[in-house]
């Protein structure tokens, strides 16, 4: 009796489970989110399936490139919403994989901070084809407990005091930034550096590769090699500074002030997504860009949204964490581009790491 | 009749063929047709070329990166042969009882993956890791040795101690087979120790040196990871290379050329093997 009574409750069960999200995927209009892990939390997204009947499947991506290179081999029809970073949704449009912006679906998208409706990035004559979503800096982070004071770009570049102790992420693009600002390169020129600049630039990153301990790759790997002492200051991401503070090490975050590099990621819509796929997919971008969502960024992240959304429901600790207690710091921010002559910064970058 | 057995089996095997040529050959022609073309921007054109070969011949920073690949390779053959020899020749002509034991042993590391293994080296290799604090505390060092860490010297560790049980393997079963009258006959005969190791010992186990060493060879060649994680600020592979130019740079046809330029190479290493195995194995049965 106890066997034939547990296969029944079994049976039972299985049949429940396999009939309830049946049942969910014939109401709801399913889409596909390709994105970062941090942003799609299920309970930063939990308001969203409250109010709306849509079921939402998410793929995560390790990075942008990875990303472009899924939806330029033919995976876009598949996908209904991506998140290529501002300077990258060039690559997108030049190949045709994505449709304009409709505004009046997104009403949130009237929010947007000023920095980010001026900007050309993301925008094909006129049609916005990558809306900002949120945004951030890639800032200096030290140990404050092991440096002396605080550094700046100079610190990868100059002295041998932290010979050694150095970390630098394995990023062409912002590494030949960072070397730029440190030779006092303008803006202007920065994306469009001609040979002798291109020159300059591969001499002092032959000075940098020098003093590094490593290239870092992923950020949960720097977080690491601070908190065993290996490296003690870093062209970082902002989350070491804020985890390993909470673990009680004396961390630095420093604004360099020749610049400090600035990101922005945005929500695009791949061509080919219609009908109820593309209503749902604009409702989830309106939310993306609203108070619910923002402020569990903000508080979560600690990210900022693109838009003020939620600026007014958080504390002034709060904002001043995403930087968004004094708006006019934005415009000291370097905001990354795509270089017309990338590739050649990808092979000098090599050409370094490989000397 | 008789052609029945057979046909069956050609037709049994013809979705594993189909598979093979689905799942490897057809991305490798497909990667092969992409060397030839160019990338301008995010277009790819399909105009045939071999300026991405000629590219790679006159780059001082990929012919260095293809040749530090193949000579870390063969450094790394190089160690777990000498560790894999005596290991393999002990546990298939000393042991006997114990042998898969020993043999499932050796193989559990691998079960741990990649990752899990690199940042074990690095627990043990850091600044504040295991060797540096005995040193420290036996007094033989004042402050941590920076260079056991994110060196060329711990990822080279790390690939032989990855890679060393499939030297092992090769070698064991080479060993197994090799049938102890041969030596008995040869020290019947006179021949010193060192003669029966270099004259019949070493040439009736060279296939599985061979074996192993090719093995070895191309997962170190192919390796990024560990050079990636451990090898610091000169960590750099010819396979991160062609990763930077397959996403970063949206290069597809000049990876492609990398790619198919390190296949050939292997390629090439694979004939001689094969070859060397064939003389050897020509060799023991007296020919």
């Amino acid at each position: 009796m106890y066997r034939r009574d547990l296969l029944r409750t079994a049976l039972a069960g299985a049949a429940l489970g396999a009939l309830g999200p049946a049942s969910r995927a014939y109401a709801a209009t399913d889409i596909l989110w390709m994105t970062w892990e941090n942003l799609a939390k299920d309970d930063y997204l939990a308001p969203f399936f409250a109010a709306n009947d849509v079921a939402l499947t998410k793929t995560f991506i390790g990075t942008d490139d990875e990303q472009f290179a899924k939806l330029r081999a033919g995976g876009a029809s598949s996908v209904d919403l991506i998140t290529p970073g501002l300077d990258k949704v060039e690559f997108y449009t030049a190949s045709d994989l994505l449709q304009p912006i409709d505004f009046d679906k997104v009403p949130n998208a009237a929010l947007l901070y000023d920095t980010f409706k001026k900007t050309p990035l993301g925008k094909v004559d006129g049609e916005t084809y990558g809306i900002p979503f949120y945004w951030g800096i890639n800032p200096i982070v030290y140990r404050a407990d092991l440096m002396d004071e605080e550094p700046d770009w100079s610190v990868f570049f100059e002295g041998d005091k932290y010979n050694g102790k150095l970390a630098m992420r394995d990023y062409a693009l912002e590494g030949i930034m960072i070397a730029a600002m440190y030779l006092g390169i303008p803006e202007s020129e920065m994306f469009d550096l001609d040979d002798a600049q291109l020159a300059e630039v591969k001499k002092v990153l032959m000075i940098q590769k020098s003093k590094l301990r490593t290239y870092w790759n992923s950020i949960g790997d720097l977080t690491n090699l601070f908190a065993t002492g290996e490296v003690v200051c870093a062209f970082s991401w902002v989350p070491p500074y804020y985890d390993l503070r909470a673990k009680g090490i004396d961390m630095g975050m420093a604004k360099p002030k020749e610049g400090v590099i600035g990101w922005c990621d945005t929500i695009a819509v791949p061509k080919g997504v219609e009908g109820e796929r593309l209503d749902a997919t604009f409702k989830l971008v309106d939310y993306l860009l609203g108070p619910d969502y923002g402020k569990m960024l903000a508080v979560g992240g600690p990210y900022a949204q693109s838009t003020s959304a939620a600026r007014d429901m958080l504390s002034a600790e709060e904002q001043e964490k995403i930087f968004i207690s004094d708006l006019s710091i934005m415009d000291s921010f370097v905001w990354k581009k795509n270089p017309p002559r990338y590739n050649e910064w990808v092979a000098l970058w090599n050409e370094v790491k490989a000397s | 009749m008789r052609g029945l057995p057979g046909q069956i089996g050609t037709w049994l095997a013809m979705p594993v063929v189909a598979a093979l040529v689905a799942l490897c050959l057809a991305p490798l022609l497909i990667l092969l047709a992409y060397s030839f073309f160019q990338v301008d921007f995010v277009a790819i054109s399909r105009d045939p070329t071999f300026a991405n070969y000629v590219k790679i011949a006159g780059s001082e920073t990929y012919r260095g990166l293809i040749a530090r690949a193949f000579g870390s390779a063969l450094l790394v053959v190089a160690i777990t042969a000498v560790i894999g020899y005596p290991v393999a020749w002990f546990i298939a002509k000393r042991v006997t009882g114990a042998k898969s034991t020993l043999l499932t042993l050796l193989l559990v590391p691998l079960y741990s993956g990649d990752l899990v293994r690199i940042f074990a080296w690095r627990v043990l290799l850091g600044a504040e890791g295991a060797i540096n604090r005995t040193l420290m505390w036996l007094g033989l060092t004042t402050e941590p040795l920076a260079g056991l860490l994110f060196s060329p010297l711990a990822t080279h560790i790390a690939l032989t101690y990855n890679y060393l049980p499939f030297m092992v393997i090769g070698l064991w079963l080479a060993f197994e087979s090799l049938d102890d009258a041969w030596l008995e006959a040869a020290a019947d005969l006179g021949a010193p120790a060192a003669d029966r190791f270099r004259r019949v010992t070493l040439p009736l186990t060279s296939p599985g040196l061979i074996a192993g060493g090719l093995m070895v060879f191309v997962m170190v060649a192919g390796d990024y990871l560990t050079p990636q994680l451990l090898g610091g600020a000169s960590g750099i592979t010819i396979i991160s290379a062609v990763n930077d130019l397959f996403g970063t740079a949206f290069d597809w046809p000049l990876g492609s050329a990398i790619a198919w330029t390190m296949l050939a190479i292997l390629m090439l290493c694979f004939g001689a093997g094969a070859l060397a195995i064939r003389r050897t194995a020509l060799v023991s049965e007296g020919v």
